[in-house]
Parts: structure tokens; C-alpha cells; sequence
């Protein structure tokens, strides 16, 4: 199921790669037709889903879904023991969400694509690599598999936005993938060293199984990241030293204030579905690591470091929020409100209580929605006139009235009104931050009243930008011609929005459709890392 | 006199007994003589007569190595060469490296259409890879040398083979010079350590007790003298300077097995010196401080110059530097194991090399484009070469999804063994900066699609028909795709 689910585009890429030229039209078809299907294949897992305590997964692997195990690499190396690397998938509470999301976020960005008009083959077959990349990710339960599909996502990413790019695409495709790769290389030497330290009961060998590394009884003695041992690299504990490369590669996806810079870059020059995916899926790939990995395997140095992540998600609240209301480009803002959206996430994680992180998994998926629908609405007004700087805007509203209602919920669902998700998602992690003091002590009270600032702030660049644009005398620095091109919504542009407004307003107002899939496992999650 | 007669049947005995496990080579050297002769005599009737015998040459002794796979160790010729797992192993790798390049040979239009024919560069590449089949099973120091100059002498004829101009004279009178150098040096080294020991044989008691009794200095000058001629071959830096150059001024084919070929063979005889410094109980920890401080000067070396490249050839010369440099981190294996992360690096090396060479070959051929920044708007014209030249640089990087990426795997694994077990600093440094070494070498690599795709260029024509180097090469890509899905398709050999 979870292969299918991953491989089919694989098949949609090939067909689309034998496919004559001359067809290309139809390629957007193909690609849509997996998305629909990949979405309905995550719905019947959203509700065939077991979402009991005896099914949360974590640490546990015999309580994982959809799991599929097959022994891959066997190779004997001498007295380092033998190589065993699985191809192992399976979801448990922190992954299946993210594949409805992926899933939809998937489709938005298709439906985006169709403004893609050079080179439509090979923009198709980066686009499916990108997206079975994406879901391998998140089904990944072998650290090997999980860094090739984690890896994967660089190479297709880089040309699409590079070639299908805006004027400064090639700086802005090298600067993501050195971001990126600059974190993953050291990740790659823990993800060895974490191999030499754990075995495998059963067979004895070393092994590259999740599950086992998060368990301190699979480690052997004196092996570098034993915790018993407590050996030291640097000066450091070395899994205090293990858990920061780590998080330091997540974070960088993320991302967290100061390694974000690359993310204004690569929006602006992207193309709009390589945005979406970029803000709605990639993101999402940091903070489920950070959960899944760091937070998992280290949970020791997680706690301990605690204090200084929360503090790392403050800043990137704030920062965030005071770069988003000095841009003057309508994407670079939107991209900036994603650092501090994503900062709420981390304050949620670090503060290591049940609605902390039910908080940062529900901001997770709603802000994967609603920045998707964000990046589509610029892209909309971005493809009709080619400017995207908001002083050559006002009174948009008179002119295209759709238009306008769908930028105003998606604005005033991302600043957090109540009865959309991200009110809920924001609060859930703030209540998260502001018990932590009282729950386990890890983050000052202070912290969860400045990210509550963020919110304000965000309310502050949101209305602002709101009345520069959509209110008042309508002013077009194209004059006449704007005028003509700037048509309201089309069938295709509505077909794409509306599910996503749906999701919002539904885990807005049932916050539970997601939280009571998931409770057992963040239960299980957060009694993890406490113990 | 007398008492010699009895050596005299003994000696006789055992040289036939060896015989017949030196059938490869024998086979090698008649087909030397066979690619002479016909090239003499028939080359005006059947002009691809060499090309079909030296295939069909290398073929066979490609295959009939794989038969040789389980051997137990054999001393052959009364100590001179040793055939065992590894060398074995060794030789299947130059029978990959020659068949690649016999087929690039005949790919090659400015080999192919020069006056001189390529009949004798066929026979030359046998000679050649005699020299290497000996190179990788020699235990005896003069065999080792005079195997090394079978493999040097060899080159240097190809390197000329086509001197056109001055900058492919200069660069084959380059190597030359160097070589002989490098050559005569570890000359001397050898002769003083036979002088020290009285013996030339690796494994003999004499030499090894001889050894552990000189005094360290001594013994270091001579081994570091003896070990010029092994880094030069490996292009190793101190010993790296000659290598752009003649890279960059050889043929295309020549230049892809000199990066290859030699430098393969380079790494069997430091394998054979490592053991040796093993068995006299120099620590192993001396030993790894060495290595490791070579390995960190090549991956720097290697790989901040060839940021600087313009020159398609140029640049992955240096990244070669770089690549010996990493490759020197799949040496740090405690004594008594198996060398399977090197075998398997280099497995995989012979196929991005011979790939990345033929590709850039094929581009120059079609575009007359050498320099990097000239690439632009290739990628249209391309619609195969392209995709594949990138994949082949994803696999040089060493990022998924190709068989790059585990071999990277391996060697990393290797050394953070190596660091586990003996906990020295300076291993870890090499690790850090192997793995700032691959971000360095995304920058370089990517140029190259950085130009051929993302950037567009004056538009200009270029006639694009599928040739049989574009099949060889995608061909190529294609298995570094597969090998990371089943790299038991190699690992069952090793």
C-alpha cells in the first residue's frame, strides 16, 4: 500500500518519459490523475487508520501500520559486521496526516502547474521524482531509506527551480541545495555512527532500523552514541554533539532563524507549484525529522537542549514576523510569514507536552494548506500581470471580487481567527509552551507570552497588507492593461482553493479529525522523550 | 656446480606449475604479439582487425578472472607474484577499465582518423594492462618495479600518441619527464632497502626481520622515497602537480584510463606496502596519521582547485585529486581484512570516470565546446548525453539516487570504524573534511548542469544523432542507477 502509494508516480514518470513530444499537453492530465489517486489512496488510510493506544507506533515497531519490511542490503564487511539495511516503510500517528497532506498539496501545486509552458516533460518528471520523494520520506522507517528519499528531494528541486525559475533562479537553487546538503553530509556521519552503535537483537547485526536506535537497550557498550557510555567528541557529549547536527540538517528545512535565508530566495525565484510544494511539503520534512529523529533518538539531549529550541522557535516567530511586514514583494512576505509560522512549531516540539505537540502537528498540516493556498494567490496575480510588489496594487477587490474573498480567508486564517486551523494550531502550541514551566520545567513562561506577540504582529502585516491592496481607491500601476488581464478566478483556480479553504475551516472547527488520530501516538511520543 | 642440479629441477617444476595459473597474462601476452603482427601485416585489408582482437583479448581474460575468484592464495615463480583474492579482484577491475577504454578507443574520431591508425595503441593498452595484472599481484620489488615501468612506458606512449599541438607534446614530455623522476626515485628507495635487508621479497622472513631492525629514520627515508613512485602513480598530492596537465592535454580516452587504470593499480601495490608496515609492527596509529594527513591534503588540494576550472577535462582532473584523497579513507582497515569498501569505490569510480570522459568526449566531438562555461543551452541538443552527464555527476558527488552514494557510504563507514576502534583525532578531522569535501564538489560538478540547463545561450546548431557513445554512456548512467537498488550485483564478488 505504502509503496504503491510512493511508486506510482514513479510510473506516471516513466510513461510521461516515453510519451512523444507532441503530446505534452496531456502530460498535466497524467501527473493530476496520480495526485487524484494518491489522495484518495490517503483518504482510505485516514480512515482505515487504528487509531488506538495498542497501534501509536513511536518506539515500537510491532505496533506500526501498513508496515512492509524487506531485507535489502546484505553486505558482509569483514569484522564491522554485516551491512543490513531494509527497505522498511510503515505510518504510525506522527506520518499518516502528512500524507493527506502531501497528497493534497500535491494536486494544488498540479493544478499550478498549468501556467508551466517550456519544457513540460522534463518539468513532469522532476515534479513526480519530487513528490515520491516526499512521501517516501515521511514512510521511511529505515534511516538508509529514509536519507535516500531525504536526498532525492534536492536534485529535482534544484532544476525546477532552477530551469522553470524566476531572474535570480540559479543563485537562489545553488544557495537551497548547499543550505541543504551542508546539513544532510554531517547527518549522513551520524546516521553511520549511530550504525556502529546499535545492533539488532535479533540477528546481531548492526542495523539501520528507527525503531531500534530509539531503544538505549539495542546500543552497544562503549559504542560512540551509547548513552551509557557517554563518551565525548569535542569536548561534548557525543549525543548531545549527534543531536544538534541533527537538528541542525532539520532545522535548516525548516527552517529556524538564522539558516532561513535561503527560503525568501528560493520562494521569490520559484515558480508557483515549486513554492507550494516547497512551503506546504518540504517544511513539513524539518519538523517531522525534528520529531521523528532528533527528538526520538536523542531524547536526553532533546530535553537538555530544550530551553535553547524554544528559544530558537521565538526568535523565528518574531523575526519572522517584523521581515514580513517590511517586504514590499507580496511572495517574499508570504515566505517570511512561513518562518514564523514554522516558529510556532518548534516552540510547540520543544515544549515536550501533549498539547505543545499536538499544537505543532496541527500547524504543521494547516499552515502545509493554507501557505499552499497563500503561494497559489500569488501566483495567480503574478501570472496574470507579472508583478507581485504590493505598492503597484490597490482596491483589487472591485476588480476581482473572488479573488479577493479567497485571499482575505486565507489571510485571516493565517493570523490565527478563531474557527480556522491555525487558531487552533497556535494556540494548542502556546497553552504547550506556557505549561511546560509547570508540566516538566523546560520553558520559561515568558517565551509562550512573546510567541503570542507573533500572532499580533502577524495580524499586524496580514490587515496591512490586506488594505494596501484589496481596500481603497483602485490604483494599477499597469493601468488599462492590468485592468484587462487581471481576470477573476477561473474554474481551475476555484477546483484548487476550495479543498484547501475546506481543510481549514475543518480542522478549525473539528480540530479532533486529526487529533484523535494521532493522540495515541503523540501520548506515546511525549512519554518517549520524558521518561 | 654439482649441488644446483637438484634447484635446477625444482626451479624448472615450479615455474611450470605456476604456468598454468598465469594464463590470463600469458593470454595477454600473445595477444600483444597477435595485435602486432596483424596490425603489421593485415591493417590495410581489415583497418578494425586490432580493435575486434583486442576485445576479444580483454574479453577473455575478463571473464576467465571471474573464475579465479575463489583461489586460495598461490605463490607463483618461486615467490615473484603472489595470485589471491585481491589481486584477482584487481584484475577484474583493469578488465573492466581496458574494455572501456578499447571501446572508446573506437569511438574516438580524433584517434580514429589519425594518420598513425590506432592498431598500436590497441597493443600498447595489452602491454599496459600486463603490466598493471603484475603491478596488482607482484611481492617481489624488482617484479614491482619493473611492472610499474611496463605501465609507465606504456603511458607515456599514449599520452603522445597524437601529439597535435604543442600543449599535447608539452603535456606528454611533461609526464615523461616526471614519471622518470618519480621512477627513478623509488628506484632508490627499493635499492636501499634491498641493501638494508638483502632480500627483495615482501613476504620473506629476511626482509621483514631486516626491516624491524633498522632504525626508524632510515627506514622511513627509504619507504618514503619507495612511496614517491607509488603516489605519483596515484596522483596523490605531494605528488599531484603533473596530473592537470596531462590530463588535459591527452587524447580523451587516454585521459580517462590514466584516471582509472594506473591509479587502480597504484592502490594495490599501497595496499601491499600497508600490510608490509603492518607485519614489522610499525603502530598502526603512525600509519593512519600518515594516511590520513595524504588523504586530507588530497581532498583539500583536489577540490579547491577544481573549483577554479574552466576547462571540462581540467576540473575533473582535479576532482580525480580529490578522489584519491577519499580514497585513501577505505585504506583504514585494522590488519587482517578485506579491502571491499575500496574494491567497491573503485568499482563504482570506473564507471563515473570512463562515463564522465566519454560524455565529455561526445560533446566535444559534437559542439567543439571544452570549457564549462560554454556549455549553454546544451541540455536542449543533448536529450540523452545531458540527463546521463548528470546523473554520472550525482554519483561523483555521492548523493542518491546512484551507486555513488554507497560507495561514499562505505568508505565513510570504514573510517568511522577506524575512528571507533582507535580513536584518533586526526581520522575524525579527515572524516569532517571528506564531508565538507562533497559540498565543495556539488559546487564544482554542478556547474556543469548549472550551465547546461539553467542558463540559456545564443541559439546555434547542432546536429545531435544518437551515436554509439551516447548508448555506451547512458548505458553507463543507467547502472550507477541500478547498482544503489542491487549493489549485490557487485558485492557478491568482492
Amino acid at each position: 500500500m505504502l509503496s504503491l502509494l510512493i511508486f506510482l508516480p514513479l510510473i506516471a514518470a516513466i510513461i510521461i518519459l516515453i510519451l512523444p513530444n507532441r503530446l505534452q499537453n496531456q502530460f498535466k492530465y497524467i501527473a493530476l490523475g496520480v495526485s487524484l489517486i494518491q489522495f484518495i489512496l490517503s483518504l482510505f488510510i485516514y480512515f482505515t487508520f487504528n487509531s488506538s493506544a495498542l497501534y501509536a507506533g513511536i518506539n515500537k515497531e510491532s505496533q506500526f501500520q501498513l508496515v512492509e519490511k524487506l531485507s535489502w542490503i546484505r553486505l558482509d564487511l569483514g569484522n564491522m559486521g554485516m551491512l543490513e539495511i531494509d527497505y522498511f516503510l510503515g505510518i504510525d500517528g506522527l506520518s499518516m496526516p502528512f500524507l493527506i497532506l502531501s497528497a493534497l498539496v500535491t494536486i494544488v501545486a498540479t493544478l499550478a502547474s498549468w501556467e508551466i509552458k517550456t519544457k513540460l516533460k522534463a518539468y513532469f518528471s522532476l515534479f513526480l521524482l519530487l513528490n515520491i520523494a516526499v512521501i517516501g520520506v515521511f514512510c521511511a522507517l529505515d534511516f538508509f531509506l529514509f536519507y535516500i528519499f531525504y536526498e532525492l528531494m534536492l536534485l529535482p528541486l534544484y532544476f525546477l527551480i532552477g530551469i522553470w525559475g524566476g531572474i535570480k533562479r540559479e543563485y537562489a537553487a545553488i544557495k537551497f541545495f548547499l543550505y541543504t546538503l551542508f546539513g544532510s553530509v554531517f547527518m549522513l556521519l551520524v546516521i553511520i555512527g549511530l550504525y556502529f552503535s546499535v545492533s539488532d537483537p535479533l540477528t546481531g547485526h548492526h542495523t539501520f532500523n528507527m525503531i531500534l536506535m530509539m531503544d538505549p537497550a539495542n546500543y552497544a557498550d562503549g559504542s560512540i552514541f551509547s548513552a551509557v557510555a557517554n563518551l565525548n567528541l569535542f569536548g561534548m557529549p557525543a549525543r548531545l554533539l549527534a543531536f544538534i547536527v541533527l537538528f541542525i540538517a532539520f532545522a535548516i528545512k525548516v527552517p529556524i532563524v538564522p539558516l532561513h535565508t535561503w527560503l525568501p530566495d528560493a520562494h521569490v525565484e520559484s515558480p508557483t507549484p515549486v513554492s507550494i510544494i516547497l512551503a506546504g511539503l518540504l517544511l513539513k520534512v524539518g519538523g517531522y525529522g525534528i520529531m521523528r529523529i532528533c527528538y526520538s533518538i536523542f531524547p536526553e539531549a532533546a530535553i537538555q537542549s530544550a530551553w535553547w529550541l524554544g528559544l530558537i522557535g521565538v526568535i523565528s516567530i518574531l523575526y519572522g514576523a517584523f521581515n514580513a511586514l517590511a517586504q514590499t514583494d507580496l511572495k517574499r512576505l508570504i515566505a517570511y510569514s512561513s518562518v514564523s509560522h514554522m516558529g510556532f512549531v518548534l516552540l510547540g516540539i520543544a515544549s515536550s507536552t501533549t498539547e505543545g505537540i499536538s499544537g505543532a502537528m496541527l500547524q504543521m498540516i494547516s499552515h502545509g494548506a493554507l501557505s499552499a493556498m497563500l503561494f497559489f494567490l500569488v501566483g495567480i496575480i503574478y501570472e496574470r500581470v507579472h508583478d507581485r510588489e504590493i505598492a503597484s496594487f490597490s482596491g483589487l477587490a472591485e476588480i476581482m471580487p473572488q479573488f479577493s474573498a479567497f485571499v482575505m480567508i486565507a489571510f485571516f486564517a493565517s493570523l490565527g481567527l478563531p474557527g480556522f486551523s491555525a487558531f487552533m494550531a497556535e494556540a494548542f502550541s502556546l497553552i504547550g509552551a506556557f505549561n511546560s514551566e509547570q508540566v516538566n520545567g523546560l520553558l520559561p513562561r515568558w517565551m509562550a507570552v512573546l510567541g503570542s506577540l507573533g500572532i499580533l504582529l502577524g495580524a499586524a502585516y496580514f490587515l496591512w497588507t490586506l488594505q494596501r491592496m484589496f481596500f481603497g481607491q483602485t490604483y494599477l500601476k499597469g493601468g488599462d492593461d492590468w485592468r484587462l488581464k487581471l481576470k477573476d478566478l477561473n474554474l481551475r483556480e476555484k477546483i484548487a482553493l476550495v479543498p484547501l479553504v475546506i481543510l481549514t475551516l475543518a480542522l478549525g472547527i473539528f480540530p479532533s479529525l486529526l487529533f484523535d488520530k494521532m493522540n495515541a501516538s503523540i501520548l506515546a511520543f511525549v512519554q518517549l522523550i520524558s521518561s | 656446480m654439482k649441488e644446483f642440479e637438484s634447484l635446477i629441477s625444482s626451479s624448472i617444476n615450479d615455474t611450470l606449475a605456476s604456468l598454468s595459473f598465469f594464463e590470463s597474462e600469458g593470454i595477454l601476452i600473445a595477444g600483444f604479439l597477435l595485435i602486432i603482427l596483424s596490425d603489421l601485416f593485415l591493417s590495410k585489408k581489415y583497418p578494425q582487425l586490432s580493435f575486434t582482437l583486442a576485445f576479444a583479448i580483454v574479453s577473455l581474460v575478463f571473464v576467465y578472472s571471474f573464475s579465479l575468484l575463489t583461489i586460495q592464495p598461490k605463490m607463483l615463480f618461486g615467490g615473484m607474484i603472489v595470485l589471491d583474492h585481491l589481486a584477482v579482484l584487481f584484475k577484474i577491475l583493469f578488465g573492466l577499465v581496458s574494455l572501456i577504454f578499447i571501446l572508446f578507443i573506437r569511438l574516438n574520431k580524433s584517434l580514429q582518423q589519425h594518420d598513425k591508425g590506432t592498431g598500436d595503441l590497441y597493443a600498447i593498452l595489452i602491454a599496459v594492462h600486463l603490466g598493471m595484472n603484475l603491478m596488482a599481484m607482484s611481492t617481489n620489488l624488482l617484479m614491482l618495479f619493473l611492472a610499474i615501468e611496463m605501465v609507465s612506458l606504456g603511458s607515456y606512449l599514449m599520452v603522445g600518441y597524437i601529439s597535435k599541438d604543442q600543449k599535447q607534446s608539452e603535456a606528454s614530455l611533461k609526464y615523461v619527464l616526471f614519471g622518470s623522476v618519480a621512477s627513478a626515485i623509488m628506484l632508490y628507495g627499493i635499492s636501499l632497502l634491498y641493501g638494508f635487508t638483502g632480500s627483495l621479497y615482501l613476504t620473506d622472513l629476511a626482509f621483514i626481520s631486516g626491516l624491524k631492525n633498522l632504525s626508524p629514520m632510515v627506514l622511513s627515508l627509504s619507504l618514503s622515497l619507495v612511496f614517491v613512485g607509488i603516489a605519483f602513480k596515484l596522483s596523490a598530492v605531494p605528488l599531484h602537480f603533473w596530473a592537470p596537465d596531462v590530463y588535459q592535454g591527452a587524447p580523451n580516452p587516454v585521459t580517462a584510463f590514466l584516471s582509472t587504470g594506473p591509479k587502480i593499480a597504484g592502490f594495490a601495490i599501497l595496499i601491499k606496502f600497508i600490510l608490509l608496515l603492518q607485519v614489522i609492527q610499525i603502530p598502526s596509529s603512525l600509519i593512519y596519521t600518515v594516511l590520513a594527513s595524504l588523504a586530507i591534503a588530497s581532498m583539500l588540494l583536489g577540490n579547491f582547485a577544481a573549483l577554479w576550472q574552466n576547462n571540462s577535462k581540467r576540473m575533473l582532473a582535479y576532482s580525480s585529486i580529490g578522489h584519491t584523497g577519499f580514497m585513501f579513507m577505505a585504506l583504514f582497515v585494522a590488519p587482517g581484512q578485506d579491502y571491499k569498501a575500496l574494491i567497491f569505490y573503485l568499482f563504482i569510480y570506473i564507471l563515473m570516470n570512463m562515463a564522465a570522459f566519454l560524455i565529455l568526449d561526445e560533446i566535444e566531438e559534437r559542439s567543439a565546446k571544452q570549457n564549462i562555461n560554454e556549455y549553454g543551452g546544451l541540455g536542449k541538443h543533448f536529450v540523452v548525453l545531458m540527463p546521463s552527464f548528470v546523473i554520472v555527476l550525482v554519483s561523483l558527488t555521492g548523493l542518491p539516487p546512484t551507486a555513488g552514494f554507497t560507495a561514499k557510504f562505505l568508505v565513510f563507514s570504514v573510517a568511522l570504524d577506524a575512528f571507533n576502534t582507535s580513536g584518533s583525532a586526526i581520522i575524525l578531522i579527515m572524516i569532517i573534511i571528506a564531508a565538507i569535501s562533497t559540498l565543495i564538489s556539488l559546487f564544482y560538478y554542478f556547474k556543469i548542469p548549472l550551465y547546461a540547463y539553467l542558463k540559456d545561450s545564443a541559439d546555434f546548431e547542432i546536429k545531435v544523432t544518437f551515436s554509439a557513445k551516447t548508448y555506451l554512456s547512458a548505458f553507463l548512467a543507467f547502472l550507477l542507477l541500478l547498482l544503489i537498488v542491487f549493489p549485490s550485483l557487485i558485492e557478491q564478488f568482492l
